[in-house]
């Protein structure tokens, strides 16, 4: 046991003491926040503003109002102008010097409300707008049509207004009244956060071990180790060494999001939304202001104490689970690195947890989501995305049970092909030859 | 009639007493082929011992069990007497023939490092670095990293780092591959110091002419079987021919060639196989009964690599 602590020691002192996490750690927060801010820069400016003529040959849109985009992207001008003329004016290629315009809707005098697709309204433009745009301005002139067909049958603004009113269903289970309106949506978001956590930190450190595992084996000091100390002890001390070095990385970014937030706050201002990420994320999912606000509320009354308890132990659990299975991989590697195919039967579990945990917080009471948080190797994942929805203790008792027992199985795996790879030189080894370690007496 | 447990205690004390390791019917397996194959041997206490062998003889797979870096199949072995366990790892240390060092490590926390995982304290670790350091005149290398030095630097901090922990056994896996002459030097003068000081050394090399200057004694191995063993003056005479070596003045009597066994003849000196009794001294009464003036009579005894490669050759 000592002998391991010496070894978690020098896993964890040399590699905290390195440039690269020092860097990794300060710039992983800065490159979050320019990722957050660089893609709402991004939407917000990259569709520059475009100006559109409508010429109603028809009349029948005098009255109707065509409300420009929220955004400032579309802006709509009613113009007197013939078509020709106007198209004659508007500048041919995108260089030339900016005109007023730089798109016509043109209604032709025949337009028939009946059949609004014969003659077309036309859009001509000089910049071809995306495909935001494009779905803006045709529902803004469905909008347009839906009132002018209104008018027709004289149904007065008040009976309009009535007829739009949508209706918002209330969504709760029978046995738990309290839980509120938009609870499902905070939940997913928490759920999947967390769950994207594990999947990500999964590669990032388990590459981190199989990386130590195969500069210990192409340098060859693992021969004057294993001299020294068991296989296994080399192995543990590799895994908990590496896994204390994640702990503090994480430890480390949550202290520095919340000293840039204050930082920021105080220089600025005002504080960087924290939220920004999930709120961009339910924007670009189609919900609007107050569904938003109904979701941060709820943010709040997640189930935080079973949170903090549970989402460690799967979060350490996985990473026991799934890093000695790393080390075993890089044990086995030759010396170049070169059989990636090794690395398959690690890295599709891993992948397929991640779309069950993406299944589960839309479906968090499927038999998928039931499975996929019992069995061990892909319930780190999908356990963490299922703790917001409050799944059932006998539920998360098997499932850490059974993954204590996944995490023992697959290191005494890992161990036997630890063993036998980082002192086998020069020679390619295959799927087929692991199988015979392991199962092989040692 | 003596019982089997003073029997035991007997044999202990004896094994105890003159061989720090015993191996008996060693056997390793790795799938079909067998890299040891009933192997026994002892090493004495205090020797300096050779393990020979042609490459892919199975050196290396016999020093990794006596390391406990694996395990035989079969067969058992004893240090001090006692049942080899992890515990001895401690008192052993080893240098592979492939050796490395961590890259991005400082000399003097790598050699602390490899000291207590060989069961050091860190002061005692600290203490026995600077004393090496010092011997060796390298102190200046303790916060140098380790990426930064020569090869032939980084030979010197390995061999540190196996006699770091002041072991009883040092085994050392073809220590002078790679090495230059002043570094070898250095490690065989280290080699003799270690052996004064009553420390057992296992030498694993396949060169022969390492072996005769620097060994007491040697066991031989080929395909994975121990082919012969003992010391390397008694072995030099267990397979003599009984060649001997005459130098003279003037030029060969007739009568006394066609009397010889001559294995070969120049100016002034001839070489033959004598086999009768009192080998040498009736061979040179011969020649001075027949009025030669010999200026010099030598038994050639074969060298350790003659005897080595008949052997693999015979097997």
């Amino acid at each position: 046991m000592s002998k391991i602590w010496i070894i978690i020691q020098r896993e964890y002192i040399t590699r905290v003491k390195r440039k690269s996490f020092i860097i990794t750690t300060l710039l992983a927060p800065l490159g979050f926040f320019a990722l957050i801010s660089g893609s709402v820069l991004i939407s917000t400016y990259s569709q520059g503003r475009t100006d559109v003529a409508i010429i109603d040959e028809s009349g029948f849109f005098k009255n109707i109002p065509i409300p420009d985009a929220d955004d400032q992207t579309v802006y709509f001008h009613r113009v007197d102008d013939k078509y020709e003329q106007l198209a004659a004016e508007l500048p041919k290629e995108k260089k030339e010097e900016k005109k007023k315009y730089s798109a016509i809707i043109y209604i032709p005098v025949n337009f028939n409300i009946n059949t609004p697709n014969n003659p077309v309204i036309a859009y001509r433009y000089v910049e071809r707008p995306g495909m935001i745009k494009k779905q803006f301005i045709n529902q803004r002139m469905n909008e347009a049509i839906d009132k002018l067909r209104m008018k027709m049958l004289n149904i007065n603004d008040e009976v309009q207004q009535q007829m739009q009113n949508k209706t918002q269903i209330d969504f709760s289970s029978l046995d738990n009244q309290s839980e509120k309106k938009g609870y499902t949506e905070a939940a997913g978001i928490a759920g999947i956060v967390m769950g994207f956590a594990i999947y990500i930190s999964l590669f990032f450190y388990g590459t981190m071990i199989m990386k130590g595992v195969m500069e210990e084996k192409t340098s060859r000091i693992v021969e004057v180790l294993t001299s020294s100390v068991k296989p296994f002890q080399l192995l543990m001390g590799k895994i908990i060494g590496v896994g204390a070095v994640g702990l503090t990385q994480f430890i480390l970014w949550i202290i520095l999001m919340f000293g840039v937030n204050i930082i920021a706050g105080i220089i600025f201002g005002v504080a960087l939304n924290s939220h920004q990420p999930a709120i961009g994320y339910m924007q670009s999912n189609g919900m609007d202001a107050e569904d938003i606000q109904l979701v941060m509320k709820n943010l709040s009354s997640l189930p935080f104490t079973q949170i903090i308890i549970f989402f460690p132990l799967y979060f350490v659990g996985g990473f026991l689970l799934y890093g000695s299975l790393f080390a075993a991989v890089g044990a086995a590697m030759g010396e170049d690195g070169d059989q990636q195919s090794l690395m398959v039967p690690i890295t599709v579990p891993i992948i397929i947890s991640i779309f069950i945990a993406i299944n589960v917080i839309n479906n968090p009471d499927s038999a998928l989501g039931f499975w996929g948080s019992i069995i061990p190797f892909t319930s780190p994942v999908v356990m963490s995305a299922l703790l917001p929805f409050r799944p059932e203790r006998w539920q998360i008792a098997l499932s850490l049970f059974l993954l204590v027992g996944g995490f023992i199985l697959t290191t005494y795996i890992a161990a036997k092909i630890y063993r036998m790879g980082i002192l086998m030189y020069g020679k390619k080894i295959t799927l087929k030859e692991i199988g015979r370690w392991i199962f092989a007496r040692t | 009639m003596i019982s089997i447990e003073r029997t035991t205690a007997i044999l202990n004390f004896y094994f105890r007493s003159m061989y720090l390791l015993t191996l008996q019917h060693i056997v390793k397996q790795y799938g079909t082929y067998r890299a040891s194959d009933d192997v026994s041997f002892e090493i004495p206490k205090g020797k300096i011992f050779g393990l020979l062998g042609p490459n892919g003889a199975g050196k290396t797979t016999l020093i990794r069990m006596i390391t406990r870096i694996l395990y035989p199949d079969a067969g058992s072995i004893l240090f001090n007497g006692e049942q080899l366990t992890d515990k001895h790892t401690e008192n052993i240390g080893y240098m592979p023939e492939e050796r490395g060092l961590y890259k991005k490590m400082k000399v003097g926390e790598h050699l602390i490092y490899l000291g207590r995982l060989k069961g050091l304290s860190q002061t005692q670790a600290k203490e026995n670095v600077n004393h090496w350091l010092k011997k060796f005149e390298i102190e200046s290398w303790m916060n140098k990293n380790i990426e930064e030095l020569s090869k032939g630097m980084s030979q010197k901090v390995q061999f540190i780092a196996t006699v770091l922990h002041n072991p009883e056994l040092l085994i050392l896996d073809e220590p002078f591959s790679g090495l230059d002459p002043i570094n070898s030097k250095l490690i065989e003068e280290e080699i003799h110091a270690m052996s004064k000081q009553g420390k057992t050394i296992i030498f694993s090399t396949h060169r022969m002419e390492q072996v005769e200057e620097i060994c007491d004694e040697i066991v031989l191995v080929n395909k994975g079987k121990k082919i012969l063993d003992g010391g390397v003056k008694e072995l030099k005479q267990r397979f003599k021919e009984n060649k001997f070596r005459i130098s003279f003045a003037g030029e060969i009597n007739n009568g006394l060639l066609n009397n010889l066994n001559v294995v070969e003849q120049n100016k002034g000196e001839v070489t033959v196989k004598f086999d009768e009794e009192h080998k040498g001294n009736s061979l040179l009464k011969l020649f001075v009964e027949h009025g030669m003036e010999v200026s010099s009579f030598n038994e050639l005894l074969p060298s350790i690599n003659e005897i080595f490669i008949r052997q693999v050759e015979a097997n």
